[in-house]
This record gives C-alpha cells, structure tokens and sequence, in this order.
C-alpha cells in the first residue's frame, strides 16, 4: 500500500456495470518528505481509487495497487487496479 | 520481493474489516546503492520488525489473503528480517 492525500472525488456518468454505485476518490501519494513535515503536501503522480469507507478532502489514506485491489469485491469481478484500505488517524514516523 | 527499511507505524480506526488487529508499518524500500525511495509504503507485519531494521517485503497478496480472506486487500508483507547480507542495501546503508 501507498500513503496518500485524497483531493477530491470523481464522479462517472457512462461505466461499466461493475463500477456502479461504487464511490471513486482522486489521490495524490505522500513522500516521505512530506509526510514526516506533516505539511498536507502529497508530491507523487494523482491516481483514482475505490473508496468505500467514506474518506474526506485533504484525509491521508493507504490504497492498495494492482490485483488485490480487486478482492473486496471477490467472488465478483471489478476492473478496480487502486482501493483504500484504510482511513489514516495516526503516523509515527522516526526517520 | 524487495528491501525495505522500516521507518514508523500506521495508526488507522476506519479501516477494511479483515485488517482490523493487523499490525501495519511505513517502510522505504531501499535501492541497490542503500539509498530510500521517496515514497514510503504500508506494509503488513507480523513478525514484529523493529524501527529502522531492514526487511524483506513480499508484493505477493497470496499470505494475507490466506491469513485475512478472499475479500483483503492486503498485498505488501512483512515476509523477513534481514539480519546480514552482502551489499550495501541489505545493510541500510546509505
């Protein structure tokens, strides 16, 4: 997983059937720099993500890549590549 | 699988059902020449890998979906402690 800030959200008009009700949120991935200055910049390359657990504008989040994106969704099918898996309260970072 | 360095832990209460206990640490993976990327990452652990140890991270989903479920989107894990190794990256040097 990768840390980053949500931005904001997407919303789809025309999709495949798989994406519906589903809510999309645009991520900006954290570095290090960052999130050890806890200044809210993110400083990676913005992506689109699943959310399903509510996240908020400018809330840090961990999103998973790739393959297991698409589990929560198992025995289902989803073209989903990038999923919040958790909502951040807390980082300690010792670098 | 690649090398990472552990750099903190990752307090979260809304989370997916199957991580909850899960203990999950922000590590940098570490390039050949020992240098950090600039991205951290999330990684499960249940080995208990201490702050600033070097460890091996498996971006295989197989061991947490076996531990967690079908339905996890877990992917990266703890999979070792790097305890020597040739090379600096192993080392954390930088």
């Amino acid at each position: 997983m990768r840390l980053g800030i949500v931005r904001g959200h997407v919303t789809l008009n025309l999709a495949v059937t798989a994406f519906k009700g589903k809510r999309l949120v645009m991520v900006e991935p954290v570095t290090m720099e960052n999130l050890s200055a806890g200044n809210g910049l993110g400083g990676g390359k913005a992506l689109v993500a699943v959310d399903e657990l509510g996240a908020g504008v400018g809330q840090l989040v961990a999103f998973t890549e790739g393959r297991e994106a698409a589990n929560p969704f198992w025995p289902d099918s989803a073209p989903v590549d990038a999923y919040c898996a958790l909502i951040v309260d807390s980082v300690n970072v010792h670098s | 699988m690649f090398l990472a360095r552990i750099s903190g832990t990752v307090v979260a209460a809304i989370k997916h059902p199957t991580l909850d206990g899960c203990r999950l640490v922000i590590a940098q993976r570490l390039e050949a020449d020992g240098s950090a990327a600039v991205e951290p990452i999330v990684v499960l652990d249940w080995l208990g890998s201490a702050n600033g140890s070097t460890v091996l991270v498996s971006t295989d989903g197989d061991i947490a979906r076996v531990k967690l479920g079908n339905t996890t989107p877990a992917r990266l894990v703890v999979v070792g402690i790097v305890d020597s190794a040739q090379g600096q990256a192993a080392a954390g040097r930088t």
